[in-house]
């Protein structure tokens, strides 16, 4: 979001980019012309990622063809394609190592690293994440492993790539093949008649073919090579190949319409498996898993601690039970057939849930004499809780007038609330230190005289009574339930015994139900999957499992539809019975299962915090039990708009006289809300009134929220009882306030005060600026003096500056005028000089004829000499003259450059 | 000099403890995340301090330092407040007194409105507001005045002639001496004329001069009234004429920061104006930009794609969602980003999504923070491991590929991992600060509003540091109730007063009335832009009929509880 000048270059026209561009080259010049430009620098050369010691044979050139000529060596081999700067290579190189250090007399594991550019791998490969497991079972692959990084996992996917079949060769191995909750593919080859039975090759390829397509290797496959084990299962041609289903009929391939090859019996086990209990293993990146998995119907999820390479699992054996039994159901038909024949033990704990079953069906038949009963699991602050936690509580209208004999199919659910009402009325009749049986008691409707109630209550689980919530619940909250007896208000839907999440839900045997084939005869059928919780904790978290338990054990039922999650107590351990109890209850019409409320528990109170912070587990003391009016706000840490007003409740909290009122507020995100008191938006601001708590009223959504405004809102709903005669009760209340109105005041005059003093503060520190501003003034004046001063001087300088300039300027002038007549003169001379010789070639012209003459008249020669000398001097000073001017009008010239 | 380098980094790397998947990112791998963060913090500034001050950016391949918006130590103002989140309160104060002799603005130099808005003033306010809590010892107006709000006011002040347009939209650049050039171009990016309204509401909340935040908000309502008919803005307009020269429509490079700021301003001013015209765009960018939750560029009249691409600086809009309570597709989104980053080991500027690689000549990556910003937001509301994640991918890249001897360097190709000789300033204010933040949950930053500092000031009592702080885009966090601190009236005050002495009374003879958000505070701007009537009106409609508050968020679903993990839920409808 920060870079205009890229997008600019990026969107705008040709034109404009241009203009862009020269202008920031400008730029780039005028602050760095010096400096090198363009400096870039290729990546750093790669490096080895495994440490040369390492198993794993590191090709961190990207040597991939040498990759492929290593897997010649061995039967399997394991690629690890990374890019070194990859968090998720980098985190699973460990995990790799580990494998490989187990395994490596076995497999030959090969690293790549595929990002380098001038590497053969990156020039061969397009990967869109990293890193990239592929396995070779010899020529057989790549098989991707898709599963999670983690070593226990990738060890167990290679050791299935190595042996993709199992060899089933005894009845007892069969069975313990057949038991198993994953689905299982069978083949029977006669090995006798031909070391390589025909389809066995086809077989086996599909075993790792289904490896490709289904990751977790869900499917298993085995071969069977005996003709008694293969009658077992009905099994009689060699190649036959048999697809194991624990609940429907087991299939056998059908050769004459598909053909038999590997894709095609992958594609047919994949189809045709049953899914009694699935793995949910999201990969971490983007996925519907959960979405299209959840939206199939309500779903029980549990949460174990799985690893892939032990040997024997009994936690998940005892699950893979009860999601049989919840799946099976025919059970006339007999759904395991070659099990049960084959079958001698079966686990105790199968056992043991059928006396369960019994006991279960005679409490079925006393139940349904009446024509309409709901089970009350009783709140544990209850009195009745401490001997009873639960009751089955009855409409009988036909001990009355007998209006009509009209048989009621199903419960009113009003006529139960009703009945519930009276019997809270009425509990105290069981208040007998009785447990373990069962006590009866009828009491009359308290709306109807034509019908009265029938409440059996026992104890179910003594061990409940030690999470018992604190003392001080128990004391206040009947209270509160009597007082609002009388009315039909919706607050008595807060009176915690269905939404109590104190309350922990017990495993009920009221039902009269056997969870066998339960999937069929409830419409409100689970699908059940597994969590390894040593990898998906974090969804029982969400989930509201407690993050403080050692054991990763989990188990909730989840409803998207609904809306609702309901947990299995986590103090219970998960065995098989605590499940089918969950499952039980969960199926059955009124259901005592209480939609779980998660809490945060993370809450730190702060001591500065005047904002009381409430939770889920907090709530209904906060807020409906406290003896004050109650602001309660409703906000999201992450609500930008939540998160702007923090200042405002803060100021408002430590404004309200703090005897009368409570600011609160609860994080909506971490703490879950009985539905009606649930908001859609955040912030919304509720105001509970002191004793009309049950009448909160919701700040008006399109106000402002600022202090006034929040002030009024308050005042407007917060009647402190004004038009009653004031008696002495009202006298008293008047001093009260008044008193609290005076502390009011007294901290308003401190706040004041301390104003005062800031602002006395800021007169100070403006006096101090200002005396320093002034003294600054005084010091630029004396500086503008000096300046002034300097000024005159200069301005003295450049007068004399400029007389000086004048007259050396004048002198130059004069000068030059010498110059110029210097000038004059040496042309004059140059003019002389010229004469002078026309006069020299003319005497000389004479002189010639005077020679002739002298020839002529030599008698006169001695007279002539005299003349010749006087002659020959004049020509040589007239030379020197000449040369003489020469040298001077050069430097006439030079002179006249410099002054121009 | 190279290959000696890259062999000590594998040493160091080898000796390292590494981080194991089993179990996935928990807190104690985030705590020693956190402290790589540090590490990476200060290698880039110590260097820039070393071998680039007073310039405005290092050159870490080069070792030097180059001016590049301006000449204000850009890095150095821009890194402030990060330290203060790192802890450094000694390096933090002496910063504050470097700047305040060294930093002038009276210079001849053209700089980016926009840039200098962000990085500069924002930097300047953030630091201001957060310079009591670093110990630094405060004037008595404070936080209303002091030496880093006048430099950041200062600097503010030499950007207003560029809004001085026949639209009210500013001009791109101006020269900090003297004004805008003649011949400026009046083109403008959309951001750079919607992206001022947190840095100049906070200075005139600050300073009480109402001229910086009605400039802002000018240059708001001018984008909104040329929107298209379909509800979108181009890329680039001309501030003289309104006519868009670059109508290409999506939420990335040129438009990014004016959605951003619609939603931070509403928040910061509590302004639901703002709100109503992000959450217009919001309904157009969904119905014509959105496909398969990626977001692709359209013609801004027709609609139709013009350029299937994404860009690294899309990445900000979860996080922007997030503010506002769409985390579900905020979290869909990011997942698909993310994507993208474990191809390449960071985002490359534009990503052709049909095609799956690069844009040619834009395979850079200079460090951007946006993914990270966004990963830091919806930590916050998801607490989803796969946020620390990335930021753990982010480390190992960022430390991986651009660290050199002198600082972290600019990915000039994501394809081959080459460098460019750059580190931007944002690195250090944004990303480093985001990375920081994402693994180190109980910063204050992140306070929830359990603690907060009481500040007598000339105005009266003051709560401040109550958390919920708003960061302007280049990652400097704003106090909102600073903005409430200095030019609160005293009419309220007396106001509240009156309540109070209610509270204290047995007999109420007053009928309490509410005020209308609409007359609260926005009385003076009500009147001045010239579509108000039109748009109020529709404002209200809406209002009717959607029946909520649009400063709210929605609740979060059931779902949300299982979104995690790369899980997402579609909607039930």
């Amino acid at each position: 979001m920060t870079s205009v000048s890229s997008l600019i270059r990026v969107l705008l026209p040709k034109v404009q980019v241009l203009k862009e561009d020269e202008a920031r080259e400008e730029i780039q010049r005028n602050h760095s012309s010096c400096r090198a430009k363009d400096v870039t620098m290729p990546a750093k050369l790669p490096v080895n990622f495994f440490s040369t010691r390492s198993p794993v044979i590191d090709l961190f050139r990207g040597q991939l063809d040498y990759a492929d000529h290593l897997r010649q060596d061995s039967e399997i081999v394991l690629y690890f394609f990374y890019a070194p700067w990859c968090g998720q290579s980098i985190a699973a190189r460990e995990e790799i190592e580990r494998v490989a250090s187990r395994l490596s007399d076995q497999v030959l594991f090969v690293a790549v690293n595929c990002w380098w550019n001038q590497g053969k791998c990156r020039k061969q490969k397009h990967f869109f994440y990293f890193p990239v497991i592929h396995l070779y079972h010899r020529s057989f692959g790549p098989i991707e492993y898709k599963g999670p990084m983690s070593a226990v996992y990738i060890e167990k996917f290679v050791r299935r790539v190595m042996t993709p079949l199992l060899y089933i060769s005894s009845r007892s191995k069969l069975l313990d093949f057949l038991s198993n909750y994953e689905p299982g593919v069978l083949g029977y080859f006669e090995f006798n008649a031909s070391p390589q039975p025909p389809g066995y090759l086809t077989f086996f390829t599909s075993a790792l073919h289904s490896l490709k397509k289904d990751y977790l290797g869900t499917i298993r496959f085995g071969v069977i090579t005996d003709k008694h084990v293969a009658e077992e299962i009905s099994l009689v041609r060699s190649g036959s190949v048999y697809l194991h289903r624990h609940v429907n009929t087991s299939l056998i391939y059908p050769n004459d319409i598909m053909n038999y090859t590997a894709e095609n019996i992958c594609k047919w086990a994949l189809e045709n498996r049953e899914m009694l209990i699935r793995w949910l293993r999201p990969h971490g990146g983007k996925s519907l898993l959960l979405n299209n998995e959840l939206k199939k119907g309500p779903a029980l999820l549990i949460f174990i601690p799985y690893n892939p390479l032990a040997e024997i699992h009994p936690l998940l054996d005892e699950i893979t039970k009860v999601a049989l039994e919840y799946h099976n159901c025919n059970k006339s038909q007999a759904a395991e057939p070659d099990l049960q024949h084959l079958g001698d033990t079966d686990s105790p704990a199968f056992d043991s849930s059928v006396p369960d079953a019994h006991m279960k069906l005679s409490e079925t038949f006393s139940i349904t004499k009446y024509p309409c009963c709901n089970t009350v699991v009783l709140p544990q602050w209850h009195s009745i809780s401490r001997t009873h936690n639960v009751c089955e509580l009855c409409i009988n209208q036909t001990l009355g007038v007998k209006p009509n004999k009209v048989h009621v199919p199903h419960c009113n659910f009003l006529e139960i609330e009703a009945a519930l009402d009276s019997f809270y009325l009425q509990e105290h009749t069981f208040f007998q230190v009785i447990s373990n049986t069962i006590e009866c008691s009828n009491f009359l409707s308290f709306y109807s005289p034509f019908s009265y109630y029938t409440a059996c209550c026992r104890t179910v689980n003594r061990h409940f009574l030690s999470f018992i919530s604190s003392e001080k619940t128990i004391f206040q909250t009947p209270k509160v339930a009597f007082s609002s007896h009388g009315k039909k208000g919706n607050t008595q839907h807060s009176i915690p015994h269905i939404e109590d999440r104190n309350c922990f839900i017990p495993d009920l045997h009221i039902t009269g139900t056997n969870i066998t084939g339960l999937s069929c005869r409830t419409n409100k059928t689970l699908n059940l999957y597994l969590l390894d919780s040593n990898l998906f904790w974090i969804y029982a978290e969400r989930l509201g499992a407690s993050r403080s338990t050692h054991l990763k054990e989990f188990a909730a039922i989840v409803d998207l539809k609904e809306e609702v999650h309901y947990v299995l107590d986590q103090n219970r351990s998960l065995v098989g019975s605590t499940l089918e109890n969950f499952i039980k209850n969960f199926s059955i019409l009124y259901s005592p299962l209480k939609r779980h409320l998660v809490d945060d528990p993370s809450v730190h109170f702060h001591e500065q915090r005047v904002i009381t912070e409430v939770t889920t587990n907090t709530f209904h003391d906060t807020v409906f039990l406290s003896e004050k009016n109650v602001l309660l706000l409703y906000y999201a840490q992450w609500c930008g708009f939540c998160a702007s007003l923090n200042h405002i409740f803060i100021q408002l909290a430590r404004l309200l006289p703090p005897d009368n009122f409570t600011v609160a507020r609860i994080d909506t995100t971490r703490n879950d809300l009985p539905w009606e008191f649930m908001t859609d938006r955040l912030p919304t601001i509720l105001f509970f009134p002191h004793q009309r708590k049950e009448q909160s009223v919701k700040f008006p959504e399109d106000f402002s929220v600022n202090l006034p405004n929040l002030l009024k809102f308050i005042l407007h709903h917060s009647s402190l009882s004004s038009s009653e005669p004031c008696t002495k009760e009202c006298l008293h209340k008047e001093t009260v306030l008044q008193q609290g109105h005076i502390s009011h005041l007294e901290r308003e005059i401190q706040k004041l005060r301390s104003e005062i003093s800031a602002l006395h503060q800021a007169h100070d520190q403006l006096e101090a600026q200002l005396s320093e501003a002034r003294r600054e003034e005084h010091r630029l004046q004396q500086q503008k003096h000096a300046l002034e001063k300097q000024h005159k001087t200069l301005q003295l300088h450049s007068e004399q500056l400029q007389a000086t300039y004048d007259q050396k300027n004048q002198e130059l002038l004069e000068m030059a005028e010498k110059l110029q007549e210097l000038a004059d003169a040496s042309e004059n001379l140059l003019k002389e000089n010229t004469l002078l010789r026309i006069l020299v070639a003319s005497r000389e012209g004479r002189l010639q004829s005077k020679d002739e003459i002298k020839e002529s008249l030599q008698s006169e020669q001695t007279l002539s000499e005299d003349n010749d000398v006087s002659v020959s001097t004049a020509t040589a000073t007239l030379e020197v003259k000449r040369i003489d001017n020469i040298d001077t009008i050069e430097t006439e010239h030079s002179s006249g450059n410099r002054t121009e | 000099m190279r290959p000696s380098l890259s062999l000590s980094l594998s040493l160091s790397l080898s000796l390292r403890p590494r981080l194991s998947l089993r179990p996935r990112l928990s807190l104690r791998p985030s705590l020693s995340l956190r402290e790589r963060v540090r590490a990476m913090f200060y290698h880039a500034y110590e260097h820039y301090l070393e071998s680039a001050f007073p310039y405005d950016e290092l050159r870490p391949l080069t070792c030097d330092g180059q001016d590049t918006w301006g000449s204000f130590s850009l890095t150095l103002i821009d890194a402030l407040d990060t330290l203060l989140i790192l802890g450094n309160v000694s390096e933090f104060q002496r910063v504050v007194s470097v700047l305040q002799e060294g930093v002038d603005f009276d210079i001849d130099v053209n700089a980016s409105v926009f840039e200098t808005n962000i990085r500069v003033v924002g930097g300047l306010l953030s630091a201001h507001l957060l310079s009591k809590k670093a110990g630094v010892e405060v004037e008595v107006g404070w936080p209303c005045s002091g030496p880093l709000l006048r430099m950041a006011e200062e600097a503010a002040r030499k950007l207003l002639p560029a809004f001085q347009t026949p639209t009210g939209m500013p001009y791109g650049t101006v020269n900090l001496l003297h004004g805008v050039n003649p011949g400026e171009t009046p083109v403008t990016c959309t951001a750079g004329i919607g992206t001022f309204i947190v840095e100049f509401a906070t200075l005139s909340h600050l300073t009480g001069d109402p001229v910086f935040e009605d400039v802002a908000r000018k240059a708001l309502k001018a984008l909104w009234k040329n929107r298209s008919d379909i509800g979108l803005v181009g890329n680039h307009i001309d501030v003289i004429t309104a006519k868009w020269v670059a109508q290409d429509a999506g939420i990335g490079a040129g438009v990014d920061s004016y959605f951003e700021y619609l939603v931070k301003g509403a928040i910061l001013l509590q302004d639901k104006e703002l709100m109503s015209m992000f959450l217009e765009y919001n309904k157009a960018i969904k119905n014509y930009t959105k496909f398969d939750d990626w977001y692709l560029w359209v013609q801004m009249y027709k609609g139709t794609v013009s350029m299937p691409v994404f860009q690294s600086l899309e990445a900000y809009w979860p996080g922007l969602q997030s503010l506002i309570g769409d985390v579900d597709n905020a979290m869909r989104t990011f997942l698909n980003y993310y994507t993208v980053w474990k191809q390449f080991g960071g985002l490359p500027e534009f990503y052709n999504i049909p095609q799956g690689y690069t844009v040619d000549k834009r395979e850079g990556y200079p460090l951007r923070p946006e993914l990270i910003e966004s990963a830091m937001y919806l930590y916050r509301a998801t607490r989803d491991p796969t946020l620390l994640e990335l930021g753990r991918d982010a480390v190992e890249s960022i430390e991986k590929i651009s660290k050199v001897d002198c600082g972290f360097a600019t990915i000039k190709d994501l394809r081959d991992h080459r460098l460019d000789n750059r580190m931007e300033s944002f690195f250090l204010a944004e990303t480093v600060k985001y990375l920081y933040l994402l693994f180190d949950p109980d910063n204050f930053i992140h306070n929830d509003g359990s603690v907060f500092d009481v500040v007598i000031t000339p105005y009266g009592e003051c709560v401040l540091n109550a958390g919920g702080y708003v960061f302007n885009t280049e990652a400097h966090p704003i106090d909102p109730a600073a903005l409430h601190c200095c030019r609160k009236r005293k009419e309220e005050q007396w106001e509240v007063e009156d309540l109070m002495r209610e509270f204290y009374s047995l007999k109420k003879n007053k009928k309490f009335t509410l005020q209308r958000a609409a007359d609260h505070g926005e009385g003076e701007r009500a009147k001045d832009p010239e579509d108000a009537p039109s748009e109020k009106g529709g404002e209200k409609r809406n209002f009717k009929k959607s029946s909520h508050s649009l400063l709210s968020c929605p609740s979060q679903s059931f779902n949300s509880k299982l979104a995690v993990l790369g899980q997402v839920f579609l909607d039930n409808t």
